[in-house]
C-alpha cells in the first residue's frame, strides 16, 4: 500500500480536459481545428467517452435556423432569461443564441445524423417555454436527432476529437489541482483499472465533470454524476455558484427514474391524475402540458400530495399518468421510439394501450463552477484563475440562471465547448514547468484515510440515506425546518462515511474505493446546496421554498458558497448580467425584471 | 401486486493481483421490475462490497453494463428479474464477463481494448464531401438517411461481438463494420477507397460466416447483419446501387 501512494509517472500534454462528455470533447475538437497537433488528454471517469452522460440527452437543441421567416433570435433570448426567472446572464444568453445555428451546422457538416424534413434540411420541432412574439404562440425551434440528440453530439464530438489525436485515461479520476502560485497547472489522478497516481502537468486544465445527480434518490442522470467536479473546486477552497438551483424533470420513468422526454408532451402526451383529469389546465392554462419544467413537476407533486397519485407497489413510489395511448401509431413508432421503449423495457408497459407512469426526477444542476463568458473559472467575480477553465453542466456562466429550458443544455455544450477552445489556445504558448513539491499530498492523505478506516457501515447505504434526505427536503418543495434538518443529517452522514471501511485492499479496479470517494463529493456538494438554499429565502425559478413562495428582488443575485471545512460554509453574492437591458436596444424592456408566467 | 422472487446469481470472479478465477454464489430476494444492475447494487449494498461491475447511464443508452447472462450477451440495465426468469425459464443465473476484452476485475472489461476495433474503422467523416454551393448545411433526404440511420444508433455495447460466431482474431467484429458501413452510405463521406479497403481486407466482411447472432443478440434491436450483408454484396462500389 505505502508504494501506491506516490505519483507513479507525470504526464506532460498542452492542455488537460477532466471529463470526455459532449462540452469537453466540443472543445476539443476546436482546439484542433485552430491549433492541429496540440497535445490534449481527456481523461473520463466512465470506461469510454462515448459511455458518457452526454448520451441520453433525448429532444433536441434550440437554435433559430437563419432562413426561418418568423422565429428571430431576439425570442429565443427572451424565452431563456424568462425561463430563468431573470437569473441568467444576459451577456451568456446573447452569445450562445447569436451563435446557436453556427454550432449546429458545425455538427452537421462533421456527420451528426440529424433528422431531416421533407425537403432534406433538419427537422425541427418545439419544446416548452420555447415561443414566438414574446411568448405568443409556441416556435418550432428544436433540431434534433430522434430522440437521440445527445448520442449524436458525443459521437461526432469524440469522433472529431479522435480524428485530431487526442489521448484517452478512460476509467480515471482527478483528484487535486495542481497550482505553480495562482496559476493552475494540471492536476493529479487516480487510474482506476491500474490502482495507481499519476500527475497531469499541462498549460490549461478544463473541467467538464457534468452534473450531481446522484444527490437524489430519483434521478435521470448516470452513475458517475456525483458532483465531482464541484466537490473538487470546493475541496481547493474556490466557490460554487448556485448550488441551490437544480432542475427537477417532470416525468421521470417510475422506478429507475429514467427521463421520458419532454417531447411526449410536445407531441401531445397528456398528463392525469389518479381521477383521469386532465391537471396541467388549473395550473398553466395557456401552455398546460408545455409549461416550463418547475412549473409542470410541482403541479404533479402537489396532485401527488393533495391525494392525487397513484401508487406503484413494486418501487413503492407515487406517482401521475402520461397518457399517450391516442396518439397514432407513426407517432409513437417514428417520433419517440425509444422513449416508448423505456416503458416498455424498464416497467414492462405499452405506452399505446397503457397508462404511463411518471413523477418527477432530479435532472440538471443549473449550478455550477462559476466562470465568466471564455469559460475561465473565477475565484470572485473579479478574478479568474489562470490556466483554469470549467464548461458544460459543471460551469455556470450562467446561461440558464435558476431554471433552464429544454433544448438549451446541449446548446450549451457545443458553443460554450467552442469558446472557451478559442481562448485556451491563448494559454498554448506558456511553459510548463517542473512538478511542484507536495503536490499529490492532499490526495494521498484522504486515500490513506479511505483505507485505513475500520469502522463497520456500508458506503452504498450512506449513499442512499444521503439521497433519501435530499429527496425529501430539498428538492420540488423546500422549508426552513426541512433544510435544517437536513444540515444536521448531512453531518451525520459525513460521520459515518469517515469511518466507512473499505473492504478491499488492493488498489486495481477497486470500485468500492472510488464510490467512497465519491461518496465524500456528494456528502460536501449536498451539504452546500442544502445552506444556499436555506439561505435563500424566496422561491426563484426551480428553488422554491413553500415558507417564501414568492421571488424577491433583493435577491436578485447569484450565490457563491465555498465550504473551509464540512458544514462551514460561506456565501458571497455575484451580480447578474443585464446588459442586454441595459444597452436600451429595441425590445429591451423584456429583458427587465419580468414575471415568469406562462 | 408487487412480486418478490429467490433468485441466485452465480458470478464468474477475476482478482488482478491474485490473478485468480472463481465462481461465488449470491443468494437475494429481488422485486419483479428490479433490473439486474438494482440487483449488483443490492449484492454490494447487502452482500458483498467487492464485487466489481460496470454501468454508467443505466437507460441503455452508454453500452457499459454488458455481461453474459446464461451464455447471452446483453445489457444489465434492462433487464428485469421478473423478464429474466420468464426468459431463461429458473431463478439460477450464470453472470459473466464478455470475452471480447480482458478482464479488468470480475464483471469490469477493459474496453479501451474492444474499443480499438471499431477506432480502426474511423467512427468519423475522413473526408468531407463538397456540401451544395451556397449552402451552409448538406441535404440529405429522409428516403436516403432512412437506408443507414438504423446502423447509427449502435451504442457499441460489443454484444454483437461477443455473440459473433466468426472466431478469427483479427475480425473487426460487426459493430466496427457498422461504424465504417454507415459512413459509406453517409452521403457526406469521400474517404469511400479507404473505406472499401478495409472492409475487404483480411480483418473484413469475408470473416463473417452470416450467422446473423449479432442481429439477434443486439440490445438496440438493429439489423447489424442487413449492413453486413450489404457489404458483402458489394453494393458500396462505385457505379453499385448504394
Amino acid at each position: 500500500m505505502g508504494n501506491t501512494l506516490q505519483i507513479g509517472s507525470t504526464i506532460y500534454c498542452d492542455v488537460l480536459i477532466i471529463g470526455a462528455g459532449g462540452a469537453g470533447l466540443r472543445c476539443a475538437a476546436e482546439i484542433f481545428e485552430r491549433k492541429p497537433a496540440t497535445r490534449i488528454v481527456a481523461l473520463t471517469k466512465v470506461s469510454h467517452p462515448q459511455k458518457s452522460h452526454t448520451v441520453t440527452a433525448q429532444g433536441g437543441m434550440a437554435a433559430v435556423d437563419p432562413r426561418d421567416p418568423i422565429d428571430k433570435p431576439i425570442y429565443h433570448m427572451f424565452d431563456t432569461w424568462k425561463g430563468s426567472d431573470c437569473t441568467a446572464d444576459q451577456n451568456i444568453i446573447k452569445k450562445i443564441v447569436d451563435a446557436s445555428w453556427g454550432q449546429i451546422t458545425w455538427l452537421e457538416n462533421h456527420g451528426m445524423h440529424f433528422s431531416r424534413d421533407e425537403n432534406g434540411r433538419l427537422s425541427k420541432r418545439t419544446f416548452g417555454g420555447m415561443t414566438l412574439n414574446f411568448g405568443e404562440s409556441s416556435a418550432r425551434r428544436a433540431v434534433f436527432e430522434a430522440d437521440r440528440t445527445g448520442k449524436g453530439i458525443m459521437d461526432t464530438v469524440w469522433g472529431e476529437a479522435m480524428k485530431g489525436g487526442i489521448s484517452f485515461l478512460n476509467q480515471s479520476i482527478a483528484t487535486e489541482l495542481i497550482f505553480n502560485g495562482r496559476r493552475c497547472v494540471g492536476a493529479i489522478a487516480f487510474r482506476e483499472k491500474a490502482g495507481d497516481f499519476v500527475a497531469i502537468l499541462s498549460k490549461a486544465a478544463l473541467f467538464a465533470t457534468g452534473g450531481n445527480g446522484q444527490v437524489f434518490r430519483i434521478t435521470t442522470n448516470c452513475q458517475q454524476n456525483t458532483g465531482d467536479g464541484l466537490a473538487l473546486i470546493l475541496q481547493e477552497g474556490l466557490p460554487i455558484m448556485d448550488p441551490e438551483a437544480i432542475q427537477f424533470h417532470p416525468t421521470g420513468i417510475v422506478g429507475p427514474g429514467i427521463l421520458a422526454s419532454e417531447t411526449l408532451r410536445s407531441v401531445g402526451g397528456i398528463l392525469r391524475n389518479k381521477d383521469m383529469v386532465r391537471f396541467m389546465e388549473r395550473y398553466a392554462p395557456k401552455m398546460k402540458e408545455l409549461a416550463p419544467r418547475d412549473l409542470v413537476s410541482r403541479a404533479i407533486e402537489t396532485e401527488i400530495r393533495e391525494g392525487r397519485g397513484i401508487l406503484n407497489p413494486d418501487h413503492n413510489i407515487q406517482h401521475v399518468w402520461i397518457d399517450l395511448r391516442h396518439l397514432p401509431d407513426y407517432v409513437h413508432d417514428e417520433q419517440i421510439p425509444e422513449v416508448t421503449g423505456f416503458f416498455r423495457k424498464f416497467v414492462a408497459i405499452d405506452p399505446k394501450k397503457e397508462l404511463c407512469p411518471v413523477r418527477p426526477s432530479n435532472h440538471y444542476q443549473m449550478a455550477g463552477i462559476p466562470t465568466n463568458e471564455f469559460g475561465e473559472v473565477q475565484k470572485d467575480p473579479q478574478q479568474i484563475i489562470p490556466g483554469l477553465f470549467a464548461i458544460g453542466e459543471c460551469a455556470c456562466a450562467s446561461f440558464h440562471g435558476f431554471n433552464r429550458l429544454g433544448s438549451n443544455s446541449i446548446l450549451e455544450l457545443i458553443t460554450m465547448g467552442k469558446f472557451v477552445g478559442e481562448r485556451v489556445v491563448d494559454y498554448l504558448g506558456e511553459d510548463l514547468g517542473e512538478l511542484p513539491a507536495g503536490a499529490g499530498e492532499k490526495t494521498f492523505s484522504q486515500f490513506s484515510r479511505f483505507m485505513e478506516a475500520k469502522g463497520k457501515d456500508n458506503i452504498g447505504h450512506i449513499r442512499e440515506a444521503m439521497q433519501g434526505v435530499m429527496t425529501e427536503k430539498v428538492s420540488i418543495f423546500r422549508t426552513e425546518d426541512g433544510l435544517t434538518d437536513t444540515i444536521e443529517a448531512l453531518k451525520e452522514l459525513k460521520d459515518r462515511a469517515d469511518r466507512a471501511p473499505v473492504s478491499s485492499r488492493s488498489w486495481a479496479m477497486n470500485q468500492e474505493l472510488v464510490h467512497r470517494w465519491e461518496l465524500d463529493n456528494l456528502l460536501t456538494v449536498s451539504m452546500v446546496i442544502a445552506q444556499a438554499a436555506l439561505e435563500r429565502r424566496e422561491s426563484r425559478g426551480a428553488h422554491f421554498r413553500e415558507d417564501f413562495p414568492e421571488r424577491k428582488d433583493e435577491f436578485n443575485y447569484h450565490t457563491l458558497a465555498s465550504m473551509s471545512e464540512f458544514g462551514q460554509v460561506s456565501l458571497g453574492k455575484r451580480p447578474i448580467d443585464m446588459s442586454l437591458f441595459e444597452a436600451k436596444g429595441e425590445h429591451y424592456d423584456r429583458f427587465g425584471l419580468i414575471e415568469r408566467k406562462y | 401486486m408487487s412480486r418478490v422472487y429467490r433468485i441466485t446469481l452465480k458470478v464468474k470472479r477475476y482478482d488482478p493481483d491474485t490473478k485468480r478465477t472463481w465462481v461465488q454464489d449470491y443468494e437475494l430476494e429481488a422485486g419483479r421490475i428490479l433490473r439486474f444492475t438494482d440487483v449488483f447494487r443490492k449484492i454490494n449494498n447487502e452482500l458483498d462490497p467487492t464485487l466489481a461491475w460496470s454501468s454508467s447511464c443505466e437507460h441503455a443508452q452508454c453500452g457499459s453494463c454488458a455481461v453474459k447472462v446464461n451464455g447471452k450477451p446483453l445489457l444489465t440495465c434492462e433487464l428485469l428479474v421478473e423478464n429474466a426468469i420468464e426468459h431463461f425459464g429458473g431463478t439460477t443465473f450464470t453472470i459473466e464477463p464478455l470475452t471480447t476484452a480482458p478482464v479488468v476485475r470480475d464483471l469490469v472489461v477493459d474496453f479501451d481494448k474492444a474499443y480499438e476495433r471499431v477506432n480502426k474503422a474511423k467512427p468519423y467523416i475522413i473526408d468531407p464531401s463538397p456540401k451544395p454551393a451556397g449552402e451552409s448545411e448538406y441535404r440529405i433526404s429522409p428516403r436516403e438517411l432512412e437506408r443507414y440511420v438504423e446502423a447509427t444508433r449502435c451504442i457499441n455495447c460489443f454484444c454483437c461481438a461477443e455473440a459473433c460466431i466468426s472466431s478469427h482474431r483479427n475480425f473487426l467484429g460487426p459493430n466496427a463494420l457498422m461504424a465504417s458501413i454507415v459512413r459509406l452510405m453517409d452521403p457526406r463521406e469521400q474517404a469511400r477507397e479507404e473505406r472499401l479497403e478495409l472492409l475487404y481486407s483480411e480483418q473484413g466482411v469475408y470473416r463473417c460466416h452470416t450467422s446473423m447472432a449479432c442481429s439477434f443478440v443486439c440490445p438496440k434491436e438493429i439489423d447489424v447483419a442487413h449492413f453486413i450483408a450489404l457489404a458483402k454484396a458489394d453494393r458500396f462500389r462505385s457505379g453499385a446501387e448504394k
